[in-house]
């Protein structure tokens, strides 16, 4: 269940930076006493490895020279005893290694979700989601894995080689070090094939985790896909990605098999030389017959700690690039954050030193830009009284969801400030401002749970009756109760459950609960209907009675109500008046909504009138249009 | 509803591999060449160490011979290890190639109704994991249990044939080593699916927490989402040790068991030597034996448990494949096209649940018709069997004269061309997505759809244009320039019937009016049917249909409809206010 995303980074191998893994062996570090337990169980499991040989040559070389002398008792209790504390130590290294691993990694999830949490949107914008699941899932999971079992195996395999060799040199150092020349070249290979081998199953894993995408597009699209008959050209595509997931897995495994045989020849390579050396002075009487075979015993055993310290280097080199994004995640400073003398007063106050009051808000010579991108707003200047309800319009893009996110603070301007009763927002706390914040989008985000539940979201401790109170108000009310189990009703994961309409009614009930001093509404009714919306608007007459309120809308019934309507293009406030007043001024309030109603108006009137084909005269911006003002349509005049 | 059974059967797990059959005969096969070779490498030791101890060795006539027999030996166990492992790799990869395919074609196949009752999560899961399961079993535990078989029926008479009593002592713990891996791999395969859960349950808080960034945050709510997140890691973390706990049981008790067997070959066996009844080399090819097959026997019961599951995948997958596929009728000479004719039309998803309720309509080639009514009304499920998307088994559809329910789907789709309330984009660049009903579509043409979609301004404004990748790995679009994409492309198209189904409710009204101009300017040409809330929309249609419950309550035009009482009419009130101010004040204005 872990998110597939993997990046080109996974398929590089980088330079051990040996500060990274410094710091993030602090989280293993963090456990003392198990690490402590685990070095000691390392060493006896390692050590019990190590006299395995022993007693088995010692009792050969006894049988060879005396079968009568031998206590076979004696040695029947030395291999228990040794396989005893080779079980206790292992059993004692997976619990110590299991500890630290599920540990860490929920140490290190914990870390980089709490930042994530104070990370401002900045951060956000440029990673998507997919990337930051990556990271908390698949990246935390792989670096715990190295930090326990990585470590551990290194302890491990590293005692009992250098036990080995230390064995061997010490009984005979001939052969010892005709045993351990073929070590340097099992390395050599091993860290070589490793690579190669992670390498291609990173890219099995990638290619897997896109088959997977697909499967998920091929059924969330399954309407589009039939209804423009892609099943064939679709398959045509699977099948190109199915292929390349072949040929990656077949490299893959045909790696391995190419590997594994290498290294056992390489390990037949040093049981021969135990064999040959070993053989020879057994026949020159310098080494007894049970050694020769300890010797073939150890130059087996070798080969399985080498493989496996090789293939954590290998992983090392490979995780680099997990465990720089990882730690750039946890150190990473929040661009937006409470100053230190706000933190300060917070700790010593309790709150942030300024009354808890939402007075005048002035936006000051506010500019702002997205990073290095093009300056979206330039010298922005607003007051706003509180309890004033302001309409943003204009066309897309033209900075006025811009405005409404540095007004919550989710971007800081660049140049200029925002005054909040004439402090500079930068002063006060950022829980002191989102508390007093209500915002409904038009994409709305709901949670998975009951209705009721995301209903309450921002007020957790509020009654049934108050739910069911804003849920009226935002007329939501009708048709939670017309499901089968009203606020009970799960939503489904993101909201799925309910039509796009529903969700923003539910969103709008979700802010009216917290009964937020500011509200904002950025396009929040889109997709609702014209008669709920009616019922909305009368609500909201009611609501935002002494709230200040910015609503960002299309749709003239939504704003018109608005005490002041801004007109924004290019980050600049080309207009603003109340919908009486701008229409008045003929400008581009004016052009904005009668541009649509109008010629709409002209092209029925030719249309129902002609009812010839009057494609020429709306593909070309009529003239007729500006002439006839004051001759109104047959239909707007009937009403009048 | 009509459907087919799927074109093939389901699979059980060894049918699948038909048509490898062959490549994984030949890798057991150079397997079992292979592990002769490795079988003989005790006999060695044997032959030198009894040469040792009765002093006919030589350093060259006997050491050389044998290090050099023993390197041999593995050389050729190595070889025939690496064509078994590119064999079984290649037979088993084109076997799980194979079978996503057919999950795919058959994913495509089935009819809509199965995806409102089926979860995608679920489905998604069945083709990743399920698969991966039937993947390992036939990679890795055919070959596994392969290999283990062979080694015990190539080994066991090769270990009897020295000696049966030191034969029978090699092997005697054997079943107990292999019960105890199999007993426990099935528990554990449980607190896995246990720890898969929980894992399940941590990323979902996660990504709801990511994807709800704005809310948690203007809603100040990130300690409660800290603390929802603390439980979902702390639960994962303990199942995870759990996991580890039951381990730590497992591996020292089969080590010590493993242990205790090689240390009976080599206490009675020396035993034996010291009483004469084996040789000193015989003692250690026992012993040595013993440790070749005594590993890969440990495996086995192991897998043979992860086998087990390879079956309940299977048929998990079995479920899909079993489902029926819509039917496909003979593909009409000409293309679709004529009157739309609906009589008496009803229709429900759930049974007892009447979605439509005796419709009947006809609209005439080139009309352009709108739809308005609350949501729930069955505006959309009228749309989708237009297009087949659902079978009708009450009433009559026609198109051209031909009943819809025996033309040929792909032929009705080809004609229509749909822009959803909801509109799906592939994660795809732009003109791959553009494309995706006309493959061959000059640049020319989809400029002008794009244009015709008041999207081309948006997209020229991309770093990269029309190549721009959308979706999560590239450019988000917002729900307006969803829209826009999805009209551009079904414009593209050029259907004799167009459906836009509430395509513009995320548009400003400058770019709504854009559209319908570029809708307008095709009028005649094409079929065009609008399901819409705003009368700006609807305004431009030939006739109206307003729905409620599933019946059609009004029909007309336009300048009819708001005429009559009703609910066309209370619509137009709604917004007519707002027409009337801006009236108002250009009276006003011209006066002035």
């Amino acid at each position: 269940m872990t998110s597939g995303w993997i990046d080109d980074d996974d398929l590089k191998e980088k330079k051990l930076d040996l500060r990274l893994w410094k710091s993030l062996l602090k989280y293993t570090l963090h456990y003392r006493q198990t690490s402590l337990l685990f070095l000691l169980v390392a060493f006896s499991a390692a050590g019990a490895d190590l006299g395995f040989p022993i007693i088995t040559g010692a009792l050969i070389s006894e049988i060879d020279r005396d079968i009568s002398q031998v206590n076979i008792a004696w040695y029947a209790g030395a291999y228990m005893t040794l396989a005893i504390v080779l079980s206790v130590s292992i059993c004692g290294f997976i619990l110590c290694a299991g500890r630290i691993r599920t540990n860490v990694s929920h140490d290190i999830r914990r870390d980089a979700f709490e930042q994530l949490q104070r990370l401002s949107f900045s951060f956000f914008d440029k990673r998507p989601t997919g990337w930051l699941m990556a990271r908390l899932t698949s990246d935390c999971q792989r670096l715990s894995v190295i930090l326990a079992w990585g470590v551990m195996d290194l302890i491990w395999g590293s005692t009992l080689m250098i036990g080995i060799s230390l064995v061997m040199l010490w009984y005979n150092w001939r052969v010892a070090i005709a045993v351990l020349a073929v070590v340097p070249v099992l390395f050599a290979v091993s860290m070589l094939f490793k690579k190669w081998i992670l390498r291609t199953s990173r890219l099995v894993r990638r290619t897997n985790s896109r088959i997977t995408g697909v499967y998920n597009e091929a059924i969330m699209g399954v309407r589009t896909t039939k209804t423009f008959v892609r099943e064939e050209d679709n398959l045509k595509d699977f099948d190109r990605l199915t292929s390349e997931m072949y040929e990656h897995s077949v490299r893959n495994a045909v790696l391995s098999a190419v590997y594994l045989p290498i290294v056992l020849s390489l390990g037949s390579v040093a049981i021969a030389s135990a064999l040959v050396m070993g053989g020879n002075q057994v026949l020159a009487s310098t080494l007894a017959i049970g050694e020769m075979v300890m010797f073939m015993y150890y130059a087996q055993m070798f080969f399985t700690p080498a493989q496996e310290i090789s293939a954590w280097f290998a992983e090392l080199q490979m995780a680099q690039a997990s465990a720089e994004r990882v730690l750039s995640l946890i150190e990473s400073v929040p661009d937006i954050q409470d100053s230190d003398e706000v933190k300060q007063r917070l700790q010593t106050l309790g709150h942030d030193g300024h009354p808890d009051r939402l007075g005048v808000i002035e936006f000051r010579d506010v500019g702002f830009r997205y990073g290095d991108g093009p300056q979206i707003i330039q010298r922005f200047n607003l007051t706003v009284q509180p309890g004033e309800t302001i309409a943003l319009v204009g066309a897309t893009g033209g900075g006025k969801s811009t405005v409404v996110n540095l007004l919550c603070r989710f971007y800081e301007p660049t140049s200029g400030e925002i005054l909040i009763d004439g402090v500079d927002y930068r002063q006060r706390s950022l829980s002191w401002l989102q508390s007093n914040l209500g915002i409904v989008l038009q994409q709305p985000h709901l949670f998975s749970g009951t209705i009721a539940d995301n209903i309450r979201y921002g007020r957790p401790e509020s009654t049934e009756e108050e739910v069911i109170e804003a849920a009226t108000l935002a007329g939501a009310h009708s048709f939670i109760s017309e499901m089968n189990s009203g606020y009970d009703s799960q939503v489904g994961e993101g909201g799925t459950q309910l039509s796009l309409g529903q969700r923003q009614l539910i969103s709008f009930a979700r802010a009216v609960l917290k009964r937020p001093r500011l509200l904002v509404m950025d396009e929040a009714t889109s997709s609702i209907d014209t008669e709920t919306e009616k019922v909305i608007q009368e609500s909201l007459a009611r609501i935002l009675q002494n709230r200040t309120s910015f609503v960002i809308a299309h749709r003239l019934s939504t704003i018109r109500s608005a005490d002041r309507i801004l007109v924004i293009s290019q980050g600049e406030i080309l207009e603003q008046g109340s919908h009486a007043e701008l229409l008045k001024l003929r400008g581009d309030y004016y052009k904005l909504y009668t541009d649509q109603s109008i010629r709409d108006i002209d092209r029925i009137d030719s249309i129902s009138l002609s009812d010839d084909d009057s494609a020429d005269e709306l593909n070309s911006p009529s003239p007729r249009t500006e002439k006839d003002h004051a001759s109104l349509s047959p239909t707007v005049r009937e009403r009048k | 509803m009509e459907l087919e059974s799927p074109k093939q059967p389901p699979s059980s797990l060894w049918a699948l591999t038909q048509g490898n059959r062959l490549l994984y005969s030949a890798a057991i096969a150079v397997m079992a060449l292979g592990m002769l070779f490795l079988l003989l490498v005790p006999f060695v030791l044997q032959q030198t160490l009894d040469r040792l101890r009765d002093g006919s060795a030589t350093p060259t006539g006997t050491l050389v011979p044998a290090a050099a027999f023993l390197v041999t030996l593995n050389l050729l166990h190595g070889g025939f290890t690496y064509l078994r492992g590119r064999w079984s790799a290649q037979a088993s990869e084109a076997v799980v190639q194979r079978l996503r395919r057919r999950l795919y074609a058959h994913i495509e196949a089935l009819p809509a109704r199965y995806y409102d009752t089926n979860s995608t999560g679920d489905i998604v899961q069945r083709c990743s994991s399920d698969v991966e399961t039937v993947r390992a079993f036939m990679a890795n535990h055919i070959v596994e249990i392969a290999k283990v078989a062979l080694l015990l029926l190539i080994g066991l008479p090769i270990l009897f044939s020295q000696d049966l009593k030191m034969g029978w002592i090699s092997i005697s713990l054997f079943p107990f080593i292999i019960g105890f891996g199999f007993y426990y791999f099935r528990r554990i395969h449980e607190i896995y699916q246990k720890v898969d859960e929980a894992e399940g349950a941590l990323t979902t808080v996660l990504q709801e927490n990511l994807t709800g960034v704005r809310v948690v945050r203007a809603f100040g709510q990130q300690e409660a989402e800290i603390e929802k997140f603390r439980g979902a890691n702390a639960k994962f973390r303990d199942l995870e040790m759990d996991m580890f706990r039951t381990l730590s049981s497992y591996w020292p008790i089969s080590d010590f068991l493993i242990f205790l067997q090689l240390g009976t070959v080599l206490v009675s066996g020396a035993y034996f030597a010291m009483t004469g009844a084996i040789t000193v080399g015989t003692w250690i090819f026992f012993w040595w034996l013993t440790q070749t097959i005594i590993w890969p026997v440990r495996q086995i019961g192991r897998v043979v448990a992860d086998a087990g599951r390879a079956t309940v995948a299977m048929k998990r997958i079995n479920e899909i494949l079993g489902e029926p596929e819509e039917s496909s009728e003979p593909e009409p000479e000409e293309p679709v096209s004529g009157e739309i004719v609906v009589r008496d039309l009803s229709f429900s998803y759930v049974a007892g649940e009447q979605v439509l309720n005796d419709i009947s309509f006809s609209i005439a080639p080139g009309e352009t018709v709108a739809i308005v009514g609350p949501p729930g009304a069955g505006k959309s499920t009228l749309m989708h069997l237009l297009v087949r998307l659902y079978d009708y088994s009450e009433g009559s559809i026609t198109i051209g004269g031909t009943e819809l329910n025996e033309i040929n789907r792909h032929a009705v789709r080809s004609a229509f061309g749909v822009v959803m309330q909801d509109p799906f984009l592939y994660s795809r660049s732009v003109r791959d997505n553009m494309i995706i009903g006309k493959s061959h579509a000059s640049e020319q043409d989809i400029k002008e759809s794009a244009l015709a979609a008041d999207i081309h301004g948006n997209i020229s404004d991309f770093k990269n244009g029309y190549q721009t990748i959308i979706g999560e790995r590239g450019v988000t679009l917002s729900g307006g320039q969803r829209q826009r994409l999805a009209i551009a492309r079904a414009l593209l198209k050029h259907p004799t019937f167009l459906i836009l189904d509430d395509s513009l409710s995320a548009v400003d009204t400058r770019t709504e009016t854009q559209i319908l101009k570029s809708l307008h300017a095709r009028r005649g040409q094409q079929t065009t049917i609008l399901i819409a809330h705003r009368l700006s929309t609807t305004r431009l249609a030939d006739r109206i249909f307003v729905m409620d419950h599933g019946r059609i309550i009004q029909e007309g035009t336009h300048s009819e409809l708001i005429e009559v009482d009703g609910p066309y009419q209370r619509l137009w009130t709604i917004q007519g206010v707002v027409e009337e101010e801006i009236q108002e004040a250009l009276a006003e204005g011209s006066a002035q």
